[in-house]
């Protein structure tokens, strides 16, 4: 019998919990549950589960410092669970370390992709090294990171240095969602100015360049507030 | 230490105040022009002129007609013939001294009531503002609760026919009736999302705190979430070559352009793309959400955005009304200091709402 990835679901609401519970459970995980935080931190040190699943907005602690406190010692793939309007605690969870973020209410798809994601990109669970550097191919879009070209529909696209790195950024860890401020310290530095004005054009001309219609992307997407997605690679 | 400063804040403390440095001012450049200058007509106008300025700044009557008995005696004392002494029988003094009293009076009055007229009408004003605040507020919580009930009678109903009938039913009828409540359900959600983005906005002030935001990545998130709702939805998105970018709220404007598209999809009563197109001059950006459907009633065209304006012959689901949706389309575009309006176009409605490209409180 195969290895079954375990996740560890720490929320407060009963019904959300049994219906992740649920979904994942028929999906072929197995499934931990914790109502607090207290409760899910002594089940993520003796259970180690593989995947974390956690509420921001937990009865008896911070998320967020329950989220600073795993990282310290693991590198688990953590989603977080939110409201739609808590831009600031999503923006601040993911700089804290976590992965990815879930909204309420969500659908089972969307639980499951961001999941799938979130293993694919994760550091523990991804056991092939040469993984990064294979081309990245979605619908009409290849990008060759060693070759350093961009094709669309077999032709290439011209991308300026910095537009190319930051598609690249963008498609290694495709399907995971990156924070302003992660892509401006990875592409400018980190004692670039925070201000993501140059971020969001850089952004506006690399849709132009590779979206048929840039109100309508289908490679990279806003969350507004937050950060960028890119659509993620087919050979997933 | 309080009460020192309550005492200097105290009325009859600032008459007293404001009365002495009066007189005093108007006495001491009474001075200087009579010694300067030796004309007392000047100085019959300082003292009026301090009647006024006194009348102007302290509360009530008494201050400024004391100041005119006063401005009278000092004038007769201290700068006409003969010096140092109170005479007023001298030829021409009675009527002189007579007609400066008579206008100082009369100057002083006239400010000091024109004062408290003006205090009784901000008074009345800020009443008429409250009684404003409340009929709002009781509309807004008159067509929420209108709204929100029916859908949530139509999951009750689906629910319990569900469970009610459950063992008669076929599969494809429970998936019906679970369906229905699915999409009630969004419904609701979207409804409360629109409630809760009111609460974004400042209370007393109406205001929102902006970021630059590139207006297409706004429109496409709201254009996403709309077909995940609405996956048939037939709808088409223009923006400039040009990447524009507008201080604003995304969330805010999102729901904003959220609420228009749902309110064209569901008011057309057509399959033809409704469109959605940027554009913008020197200071304002414009979206245009037009569709090509059966048009607004040119009698709403006014009112469509005030909230709860059902039309006459809405038989079926009430919930489509105009309802909240677009007056809270309003809230927030007025309170980016933008406009929003609606028009008719040949083949249907046109609404339009428009944001200042420049962060209007940065120009101070």
């Amino acid at each position: 019998m195969s290895y079954k990835l375990s996740v560890l679901i720490i929320e407060d609401e009963k019904n959300i919990s049994s219906f992740i519970c649920t979904t994942l459970t028929n999906q072929g995980y197995k499934v931990l549950k914790a109502a607090t935080g207290k409760e899910g931190l002594s089940l993520l040190t003796s259970q180690c589960p593989d995947i974390l699943l956690l509420d921001l907005g937990l009865p008896d602690m911070d998320g967020i410092c329950l989220l600073k406190e795993v990282r310290t010692w693991s590198e688990l793939p953590i989603l977080v669970i939110s409201a739609r309007i808590q831009e600031n605690e999503k923006v601040q969870a993911l700089d804290m370390g976590a992965d990815d973020y879930i909204t309420k209410p969500f659908g089972t798809k969307e639980l499951l992709a961001r999941i799938r994601t979130a293993i694919r990109h994760s550091k523990r669970l991804n056991f092939d090294p040469k993984f990064v550097q294979k081309p990245y191919h979605a619908l009409d879009l290849t990008i060759d990171f060693e070759k350093r070209r961009v094709l669309l529909k077999e032709k290439e696209i011209h991308l300026t240095a910095v537009e190319f790195k930051l598609v690249s950024l963008l498609a290694q860890q495709s399907g995971k969602v990156l924070t302003y401020d992660y892509i401006i310290t990875q592409i400018w530095g980190p004692y670039a100015d925070k201000n993501n004005r140059i971020l969001r054009v850089n952004m506006a001309n690399i849709r132009r360049k590779l979206e048929v219609n840039p109100a309508e992307p289908v490679y990279i997407f806003t969350e507004i507030g937050i950060g960028y997605r890119m659509i993620e690679d087919k050979l997933s | 230490m309080t009460k020192y400063r309550s005492c200097f804040s105290s009325p009859y403390f600032r008459n007293f105040f404001v009365t002495i440095f009066m007189l005093f001012a108007a006495t001491a450049s009474s001075f200087f022009f009579f010694h300067s200058v030796d004309s007392i007509q000047n100085i019959s106008i300082l003292y009026i002129l301090s009647t006024v300025l006194t009348a102007r700044f302290t509360v009530g009557y008494l201050p400024g007609i004391l100041v005119s008995l006063a401005g009278v005696m000092s004038v007769n004392y201290l700068f006409t013939y003969p010096y140092n002494q109170i005479n007023f029988t001298l030829s021409g003094y009675p009527v002189t001294f007579f007609g400066m009293l008579l206008i100082s009076l009369i100057t002083s009055a006239s400010t000091s009531h024109m004062k408290k007229q003006g205090e009784l009408l901000a008074k009345q004003e800020k009443i008429l503002m409250e009684v404003e605040k409340e009929k709002v507020r009781a509309n807004l919580l008159r067509a929420v609760s209108h709204d929100l009930r029916t859908p949530l009678t139509s999951m009750l109903g689906a629910s319990s026919t569900y469970l009610e009938n459950e063992s008669f039913l076929s599969d494809s009828e429970k998936r019906r009736f679970v369906f229905q409540i699915y999409e009630d359900c969004n419904w609701l959600l979207n409804m409360v999302e629109n409630l809760l983005t009111i609460t974004r906005i400042s209370g007393e002030t109406a205001k929102v705190t902006k970021n630059l935001e590139l207006v297409e990545e706004v429109i496409s998130e709201a254009f996403f979430r709309l077909k995940k709702r609405f996956p048939e939805a037939n709808i088409s998105v223009k923006v400039p070559e040009e990447p524009i970018l507008v201080p604003m709220d995304a969330l805010l404007i999102e729901q904003v352009i959220l609420n228009l598209l749902e309110n064209a999809l569901s008011h057309s009563h057509s399959s033809k793309a409704i469109e959605c197109i940027v554009r913008k001059d020197t200071s304002n950006m414009y979206c245009d959400i037009i569709d090509y459907g059966s048009g607004i009633p040119e009698d709403q065209l006014d009112t469509i955005f005030d909230g709860c304006s059902h039309g006459q012959n809405e038989s079926s689901d009430a919930k489509k009304g105009f309802g909240i949706g677009l007056s809270i389309c309003k809230t927030i575009i007025t309170a980016h200091q933008g406009r929003i309006t609606a028009r008719n176009h040949k083949e249907g409605a046109i609404i339009t709402f428009q944001l200042p490209m420049e962060d209007i409180e940065d120009e101070l």
